[in-house]
């Protein structure tokens, strides 16, 4: 048995070899795909409109206990993200009601005047539709307040410092919009050392004593003020680090999808196609009159995905792993690669049986190879859907191999215990194949007809 | 070989009506009828390429090895005759499988080049179609329409092979729609109409029967 479908593996290794063009675009097509999608979701939708009201007629420099802001500066922070529209109310709301805006920004009247006055906090209001970015543009917002709020912080903790140094120093300032005189700890200190000196009453001399004790402790836990306030702003601070981090393409997750799409484009239609073509060239009749059985033909044809899928898998692994040594970037688990071969062969031999299964109802090779990539291409894009988000996506692309196939790679290549991830997936595509092949089987007798 | 009501539904169309037919060892059995009488589906059945819906076909002990030519040629286009013939070669078990595919390139006179057999004219490939079947040595030849691409030196040569088949005490089966041929090289002969088999016998009886006014 094994040599008769060595010798149709053969037979169709050598046709593959004939058909360079093909093959090139079997491989480079799901390459590109995966390129496109990778940069779909990493940039399509990175700059929503997002429409800015500004009720309260906000000036261009906003003066903060004593800081200035630059209100264009702290919008033009905020464009980086997303893209922010100036408009009326009524306007805004139109917009927001056509979907032309996802989301508005409202600074409500009084803003200006309730951050000068430093005493209550004043509101943005995010008005935001329910749809697939207003999640995003929550975020952004939050992000926008949030630094604002860095902003305006520094100014809090500014003038809150200058009240200390007036409480510590004494002299003239305002509060609430009142100008007051302080005379200051300091001085405080000194009169009360003057009394002290100066009186002869010795009650008098011991409790100006114990005030100026008072003073002087006062005077050093306010030297400490500034540290703790900025402490208190910030419990938690973050640090951006530089280091050698792969870049967006050299990622372990893009490196597992584009193994697996490349796998699931090649595999799929190479298969479909392939048992098709045993019909299209009229010579499945003449194979299975005692030649070859059907079951063989299914077989071999889930090999030729195998095998496929082993080597261009591999291929691609070892260009991800030499570009990432040009980049000189470490951690490329070339210890890992025995597993992933594994993986490769089980991924490909899966998505080779629901080729097989596809090319078997198709019945004729130019139709089973659209509706190869008719499929496949959905099933690709469901397994990119987090499964936590989008959880019916998660369970229709579970019935098929491509999720599988990313979580095993993925695992294979990266994880630091990936035996149970493995495992689990390895008996999902085994599963998987089972299925196709089987459903394959049951209707290969259609190539007959 | 004997097919014993054997019939075949494609879908809810009749390919072929239950047919009993049996194939002797050393005659030429010609199957005449217009497109679409079952003939190919016969011959496949016969073959054993496509399945009967229901009946069956039996044969002597030991089974005969049965060398099948459908009329479509049923080769792979993308490699050279040779490697088509290497391939089957290698399938039917063929023991000496270089002299094998050396043998039959010469019998049938194809070119020994690398053109795919995609490439080869109409007459060529079907000379690489019958030269396929002839691979293991078939003791029953089932022709479907084998002439119909080949020139007349190509079909004395066709005809040829299959008299040596004959001769061998094997038997020769064979569609066509050429009376011609049917009076040179057929000893019976069986006419197919809207898939029943409506007639079975001799040349002569054949000639007096109301069914060759059909084709006159």
């Amino acid at each position: 048995m094994m040599s008769r479908i060595g010798v149709l593996l053969g037979k169709d290794v050598r046709v593959l070899r004939r058909s360079p063009f093909l093959l090139a675009s079997l491989v480079l097509y799901p390459l590109a795909i995966a390129l496109l999608v990778g940069l779909v979701a990493r940039f399509a939708n990175d700059r929503p409109r997002v429409a800015f009201v500004d009720l309260d007629g906000l000036p261009e420099v906003l003066s903060v206990g004593g800081q200035d802001f630059n209100v264009d500066n702290v919008l033009r922070q905020v464009r980086a993200e997303v893209d922010l529209i100036s408009l009326s109310q009524e306007e805004a709301d139109h917009r927001l009601a056509n979907g032309e805006v996802v989301a508005q920004i409202i600074v409500p009247r009084g803003f200006a005047s309730r951050l000068r006055g430093m005493v209550e906090s004043p509101t943005l209001i995010l008005r935001a539709t329910r749809g697939g970015l207003s999640g995003r543009v929550e975020r952004q917002t939050e992000a926008l307040v949030f630094n604002l709020n860095r902003l305006l912080q520094k100014s809090y903790i500014e003038a809150n410092l200058e009240y200390v140094d007036l409480i510590r120093k004494g002299g003239e300032g305002s509060f609430l919009g009142n100008d007051v005189s302080i005379v200051g700890l300091q001085r405080a200190g000194e009169i009360l050392g003057e009394i002290e000196r100066e009186t002869e009453d010795p009650e008098i001399a011991d409790k100006a004593n114990e005030l100026r004790n008072f003073v002087r402790e006062a005077l050093l836990a306010l030297d400490q003020s500034g540290a703790s306030l900025r402490a208190v702003a910030n419990p938690i601070e973050l640090r951006f680090e530089d280091e050698d981090r792969r870049a967006f393409l050299l990622t372990a997750q893009v490196q597992a999808y584009a193994l697996a799409l490349t796998l699931a484009f090649l595999c799929i239609l190479i298969a479909a196609a392939g048992i098709a073509a045993e019909r299209d060239e009229n010579v499945i009749g003449r194979l299975t009159r005692g030649l070859v059985r059907l079951g063989e033909v299914i077989a071999e044809k889930i090999g030729l995905a195998a095998l496929l899928g082993l080597v261009f898998g591999l291929a691609l692994a070892l260009v991800f792993s030499a570009a990432l040594a040009l980049g000189g970037i470490s951690g490329q688990p070339w210890d890992r690669l025995p597993l992933l071969a594994v993986g490769l062969v089980l991924g490909g031999a899966a998505f080779g049986a629901f080729g097989v299964f596809l090319g078997v109802l198709a019945r004729e090779a130019r139709t089973a190879s659209l509706l190869a990539l008719l499929v496949a291409l959905p099933i690709v894009l469901l397994g990119f859907l987090p499964e936590v988000s989008v959880a019916p996506a998660a369970w229709v692309s579970n019935a098929f191999p491509f999720a599988h196939a990313v979580r095993l790679f993925e695992s294979s290549l990266y994880d630091l215990s990936p035996w149970g991830t493995v495992a689990r997936e390895a008996a999902w595509l085994a599963g998987l194949l089972a299925v196709f092949a089987a459903g394959a089987r049951l209707g290969v007798r259609r190539l007959l007809t | 070989m004997a097919a014993e009501g054997v019939a075949r539904r494609f879908g809810s169309q009749l390919g072929l009506a239950p047919t009993s037919l049996q194939v002797r060892a050393g005659e030429t059995l010609a199957l005449i009828g217009p497109n679409g009488a079952g003939k190919s589906t016969l011959l496949a059945i016969l073959a054993g390429a496509l399945a009967p819906s229901s009946g069956r076909v039996t044969t002597a002990e030991p089974p005969p090895r049965i060398g099948w030519v459908p009329q479509r040629p049923g080769l792979y286009g993308l490699l050279s005759a040779r490697e088509n013939l290497v391939l089957f070669a290698k399938l039917e078990g063929v023991a000496d499988v270089p002299a094998a595919v050396e043998k039959l390139l010469k019998l049938v006179a194809l070119p020994d080049d690398q053109k795919p057999a995609a490439e080869l004219s109409g007459g060529n490939q079907q000379r690489l179609n019958l030269a396929i079947a002839l691979l293991g040595g078939p003791d029953l030849l089932l022709l479907d329409e084998p002439t119909a691409a080949l020139d007349p030196t190509q079909r004395h040569a066709l005809w040829d092979v299959a008299s040596d088949v004959r001769e061998r005490g094997g038997a020769v089966v064979f569609a066509t729609q050429n009376l011609e041929e049917l009076a040179r090289v057929a000893d019976r002969v069986a006419v197919l109409l809207g898939g029943e088999l409506v007639f079975e016998g001799s040349i002569p009886e054949y000639e007096r029967s109301p069914e060759a006014d059909v084709f006159a």
